[in-house]
């Protein structure tokens, strides 16, 4: 099987979880998450200790089928793990291990994964309308627009999945988002969230 | 083995590992102070009143430097499969060797919640 009919293979597998599971939105949840893998018998450890680079690892051995997490992960991040985890559950079982660190990203196994997690949280059709409904023309795509997205979808892609995809459907041009400050630039537009507000009165007050 | 034997075997683990730490080996005390339990929850653990959770033990096998799986009565060969799981994360160069370890860590962990799982469900008539 070529690259990209694997790759297209992932994107289907995505589709099929999401319908299997009632996944509607591109906001898929963690508790969603833990559903499924409840339902696939696979077991999650957040993993207290600290881990470099690592965030996530599957086991599949005489003990069952487990997940480590790397536990304080943030939402976005650990639910885009969870599903990258999930694909090697479903398609890599036989493997037994799949360490998953960005040094392992280039190969073809950790980038279905990603693929996997991608579509399974914001479908790419989905993605490619919702752009176009706000008025963004191939090649135009601003960052200003894509923190307008995820404001409006609520998608728990990470800005970085976002990014990425806009840029390979050709939405952005290559490598013109790679460097946004992606938080910084959503309180800027929309202003400080109230819970960093508070928290920066209860700090000021000490 | 039944759950109490094994309980005990942790029990009795647990005071081996204390009492060798170090030179003259740690006070109960000392060792419930670091984990951050209560003082005589580790004498319990000793006596077999308790049984520490994975978690507990995971933290007592970090304090002693050791396998959780010490923790545990010695079992027959290696599942195959787990070998195997051991040969991977040996062949796993690209990993940070700290993350490296921590996989191997949580191995050790799965191992023990197996052997900790079989011990109670051989409880069961």
């Amino acid at each position: 099987m070529s690259r990209s009919e694997y790759y297209r293979q992932m994107r289907l597998l995505a589709g099929q979880i999401r319908d299997q599971y009632g996944l509607q939105t591109p906001r898929v949840l963690k508790s969603d998450l833990r559903r499924i893998y409840k339902d696939q018998g696979i077991h999650i450890d957040l993993w207290p200790y600290k881990l470099r680079k690592l965030r996530g690892a599957y086991f599949n051995d005489a003990e069952g089928a487990s997940v480590m997490l790397a536990r304080g992960l943030p939402d976005d991040p650990m639910i885009f793990t969870m599903g990258h985890e999930l694909k090697h559950h479903l398609v890599d079982r036989d493997s037994i291990v799949a360490l998953c660190d960005p040094s392992n990203q280039s190969a073809e196994i950790e980038i279905g994964a990603e693929i996997f997690a991608a579509e399974m949280i914001y479908p790419e059709s989905m993605f490619r309308d919702d752009l176009l409904r706000l008025g963004v023309t191939m090649g135009s795509c601003t960052a200003e627009q894509l923190v307008a997205l995820k404001r409006e979808t609520k998608t728990t892609l990470s800005y970085a999945g976002i990014a990425k995809r806009a840029e390979f459907l050709g939405f952005a041009p290559q490598n013109s988002l790679a460097k946004v400050a992606w938080k910084k630039l959503e309180e800027s537009i929309y202003g400080v969230p109230f819970y960093k507000q508070r928290l920066a009165a209860r700090m000021h007050s000490f | 083995m039944s759950n109490e034997t094994v309980r005990a075997y942790v029990g009795k683990r647990i005071k081996e590992l204390r009492t060798a730490y170090g030179e003259d080996g740690i006070s109960q005390e000392a060792l419930a102070a670091d984990l951050k339990v209560a003082a005589n929850t580790i004498s319990r653990w000793e006596t077999g009143t308790y049984e520490p959770t994975l978690d507990d033990l995971e933290r007592l096998s970090r304090f002693f430097g050791v396998s959780i799986v010490q923790f545990f009565p010695q079992v027959e060969e290696q599942d195959p499969k787990s070998k195997k799981v051991d040969a991977l994360l040996r062949a796993a160069q690209s990993l940070h060797q700290d993350d490296l370890d921590e996989l191997r860590r949580y191995a050790e962990y799965r191992r023990a919640r197996s052997l900790q799982k079989g011990t109670k469900q051989r409880k069961r008539p």
